[in-house]
């Protein structure tokens, strides 16, 4: 379908809320809802209703713009990457607060916040691990079977970012870390590395995914698992918000130790990873059900 | 009492119903909604409900030589149209005869 010339006067309003639809929406309606804005006089509240609309259609978007496997497949792989990032959102708070000293947080409130995080972690992990192994496996095997080096490379991943960064962190640790462990400055390094060690982890079987393009069973489980897995790191990122919440308003020292901005950047952060993670969950649980 | 319309109003059966007669693009449904059933459609609205319908494939887009893509109703579309329509005429005998009853109503 050959797409039409866009005017050049088209408000930004409009395009701003037309932005926030999936893309496959955007390419197949946009135009005819900004010709509709243009006839209409472009008000105000016909814009606010485009974008408050824009929610439903990524959760439930419409059949016939995709291609239902692959819908799975681009929904699995951002919840990999947004729910590792929420992962590693929350284990640099954890890790943070104990290198500043806030080790005994003093609301017991607090304290289950803590508690609920790491069983949320651990039982998302799990989830996550069981239920995508079959696909996996299954894509592994395949890469293996036409000798797809750089699919065997993205799969495996999960397994080589992850030792790297345990083999970098011991090194930086020994080479330079003293009696109270490492700098400031190298603890932002290692921190920036896990970040980007994650990434890589989850990146991998995201792009072996687009590339393999799987469809069966073992596909269905994993967003199934998936879908799980997204619902138990929700509680996890609910955990987050409520320890730090906690830490300003019941630690004193903590609420002196920063800024307020830098609570509310990190926040804000978190809260950007657990909707990311849970719509496109929602998308891929949805899509699944009819493969 | 436009707006209390508005809230009860189905938007997809609207725009079934104004589909209709002729193919219409999207301004000209808001329009037609709104002259001929007194209900009002959101831009936002209209195009969730237009996405709906042809997922369903109860309606179709025509080819458009500009952006403002015509709709037309399919057979299936027709179809859901006249049952709904059926259905909402017994609502409307009920409520009227009951109505007329009860207030004495002249529209029974």
């Amino acid at each position: 379908m050959t797409r039409p010339a866009r005017p050049n006067g088209a408000p930004l309003l409009a395009r701003a809320a037309l932005a926030l639809y999936p893309p496959s929406w955007r390419t197949r309606y946009e135009d005819e809802v900004l010709a509709l804005l243009d006839d209409s006089g472009g008000r105000l509240s016909a814009v606010a209703s485009i974008a408050l609309r824009a929610l439903p259609a990524w959760f439930s978007p419409p059949r016939h713009l995709h291609d239902r496997p692959a819908r799975v497949r681009a929904s699995l792989a951002t919840v990999l990457l947004s729910s590792s990032m929420l992962a590693g959102l929350g284990l640099v708070f954890a890790q943070l607060t104990q290198f500043q000293g806030f080790t005994a947080p003093s609301h017991p409130a607090i304290g289950w916040a803590y508690s609920v995080f790491d069983i949320a972690l651990a039982v998302s992990a799990l989830v996550a691990g069981l239920g995508g192994l079959p696909l996996w496996l299954l894509m592994l095997r395949r890469a293996r079977r036409e000798q797809r080096f750089r699919d065997l490379v993205y799969l495996l991943s999960p397994v080589i970012a992850p030792v790297a960064y345990l083999a970098g962190l011991i090194a930086t640790t020994r080479l330079a870390g003293g009696a109270q462990g490492v700098s400031t400055g190298w603890f932002g390094v290692i921190t920036l590395a896990g970040f980007a060690a994650a990434a890589t982890a989850a990146a991998g079987p995201g792009l072996a995914l687009r590339r393999l393009q799987p469809r069966g069973p073992a596909l269905r489980l994993a967003a199934t698992a998936a879908g799980v897995s997204a619902a138990v790191m929700a509680a996890a990122a609910v955990a987050i918000v409520v320890a730090v919440t906690g830490l300003c308003l019941w630690v004193p020292a903590f609420a002196g130790y920063h800024s307020a901005m830098i609570p509310a950047i990190y926040l804000a952060l978190v809260i950007v990873a657990a909707t990311v993670t849970t719509v496109s969950a929602v998308r891929g649980t949805r899509a699944a059900r009819s493969l | 009492m436009t707006d209390r319309l508005d809230r009860w109003a189905d938007p997809p059966l609207l725009v079934l119903a104004s589909l209709a007669d002729e193919p219409k693009h999207g301004y000209a449904i808001t329009q037609d909604v709104a002259e001929t059933m007194g209900v009002r459609i959101s831009a936002g609205t209209l195009y969730a409900v237009i996405a709906r319908l042809e997922s369903r494939g109860l309606i179709e887009p025509l080819e458009s030589e500009d952006r403002r893509r015509p709709y037309r109703i399919t057979m299936a579309g027709a179809e859901v149209l006249a049952q709904e329509s059926e259905r909402m005429s017994k609502v409307a005998a009920v409520a009227r005869e009951r109505l007329g009853h009860r207030l004495g109503w002249a529209g029974a």
